[in-house]
């Protein structure tokens, strides 16, 4: 079956649209087991028109998650988001703590035909998170068989999707200057204005200016949210802010 | 600056990069992700592939102090893939004097994340810069499949070369990377190359 895959990653090289890619990404499930998948950024894509996703699930089913905006609050999703090696959906339970919304999600999905399922994180430093799943039909047995080959087939379908995205969603990176970094970096320890020119050298209104700047380039008013902008795309790094 | 150190060459002058890589690798693969691999003086992290074969690309500081690096081993000769993991590979693990293996890419943690990102993307465009030179049409490499998405993000074109296995430390896979004239442009178009003012200096080998 690596064979299967060797050829899969070979031909999504060639292709161009997200239309072909869900034909091929189709094809190989069926192969490896599986019935349905799903790639997808972890967003309320309704939202977010850059967002990644492509999948064959039952008509309906997909047009009532987005309804719900589930995109960011799906269990598999968040569960995706504490890992980075690929986990069958029978696990949840030990990765995250599922509410009653999230059970009644497991549930209506199992209504809609979907069976138990294997999702691979994709998580790309400085992008949204995403992940692409595989998941049975219903009543179809889950194998555990083919898993690894799964975890490839996922990782390289969602490099081609984010391939074909950044084609036509390119925009440029979000640069600071590293005066405006260093002031990002100690505002999100906490740090005040004032104890920032401290720790710098430099004055209460240069601070204030650098932050104004950065928070104009983010396109953000407030101070948490440059922070969380800042660690999201990695110009600041969560060991910066954590070290003692 | 990046320079490239071939032969295991120990020029006065590659001398402090490589005490600096050495001791910042014992940091990341021994301290921060727990390998379990050699130690020399409880301070540099050594083993049986750091001999005169291996080549380093390493980017460095002003003063000379490590900030990343890669081991580049033949695969002519004994190797990670070839001889600890070659059940990572359907097939033969790949080998040829136009093949080389990266090996312990580290990324100094004595550098904040945006130096650490810039740190990343010079030496990722080193090896591809340093492949294209030496005629080296396709690295090998073994990785935890963690970083798999991040190794595919940089654009480049890449192969699984078998399944995935679980050992003790994380689900473990093995891929080739093939280098050609178009990589360059690939990396660009991620934002990864980065080599324009300051292309890597390669040091001879000391007699």
């Amino acid at each position: 079956m690596f064979d299967r895959v060797e050829a899969f990653v070979r031909d999504v090289r060639e292709l161009q649209t997200e239309e072909a890619l869900a034909g091929a990404l189709a094809d190989v499930s069926r192969d490896l087991g599986f019935r349905y998948f799903a790639l997808t950024h972890h967003l309320d894509v309704r939202r977010s028109s850059a967002a990644i996703r492509i999948h064959n699930y039952p008509e309906g089913w997909a047009e009532w998650f987005d309804e719900q905006s589930l995109g960011a609050t799906d269990p598999v999703h968040r569960a995706s988001n504490v890992t980075s090696v690929g986990f069958a959906w029978s696990r949840l339970p030990d990765m995250i703590v599922l509410s009653a919304d999230d059970r009644r999600i497991l549930d209506l999905a199992r209504c809609q035909g979907i069976g138990d399922g294997f999702t691979v994180p994709a998580h790309v430093p400085g992008e949204a998170h995403g992940s692409c799943s595989f998941a049975c039909a219903a009543d179809d047995p889950f194998s555990e068989r083919h898993l690894s080959l799964l975890q490839l087939v996922g990782a390289f379908s969602f490099e081609a999707a984010r391939r074909m995205r950044r084609a036509r969603f390119a925009a440029p990176p979000i640069q600071l200057t590293d005066r405006q970094r260093e002031c990002v970096m100690w505002a999100a320890r906490g740090k005040s204005d004032w104890e920032i020119a401290r720790i710098l050298g430099i004055s209460h209104e240069t601070v204030i200016e650098h932050l104004r700047h950065a928070r104009e380039r983010y396109g953000v008013g407030k101070r948490t949210l440059l922070a969380i902008h800042a660690l999201f795309d990695g110009t600041i790094g969560f060991l910066d802010v954590l070290r003692p | 600056m990046t320079i490239v150190v071939e032969h295991g060459c120990a020029s006065p002058s590659a001398e402090r990069m490589l005490r600096s890589m050495f001791e910042d690798r014992k940091s990341v693969f021994v301290d921060l992700l727990k390998w379990d691999v050699p130690v020399i003086d409880g301070r540099f992290e050594i083993d049986q592939f750091d001999d005169r074969h291996a080549t380093y690309l390493i980017v460095a500081d002003g003063d000379g102090d490590h900030l990343g690096s890669a081991r580049l081993l033949p695969t002519t000769r004994g190797h990670i893939l070839g001889s600890l993991f070659p059940e990572l590979c359907a097939g033969q693990a790949p080998s040829g004097p136009d093949i080389f293996e990266i090996t312990r890419f580290c990324l100094s943690h004595r550098q904040p994340a945006a130096s650490r990102r810039r740190t990343r993307n010079r030496l990722v465009s080193a090896l591809a810069w340093h492949a294209l030179g030496r005629g080296i049409r396709a690295y090998t490499g073994v990785a935890q499949v963690g970083w798999l998405q991040q190794i595919l993000a940089f654009g480049w074109h890449c192969r699984p070369l078998g399944p995935p296995r679980r050992f003790e430390s994380g689900m473990i896979g093995a891929l080739a990377i093939e280098i050609g004239s178009d990589t360059p442009a690939l990396l660009a178009a991620n934002g990864i190359w980065d080599i324009a003012g300051e292309p890597p200096v390669s040091i001879a080998q000391a007699a």
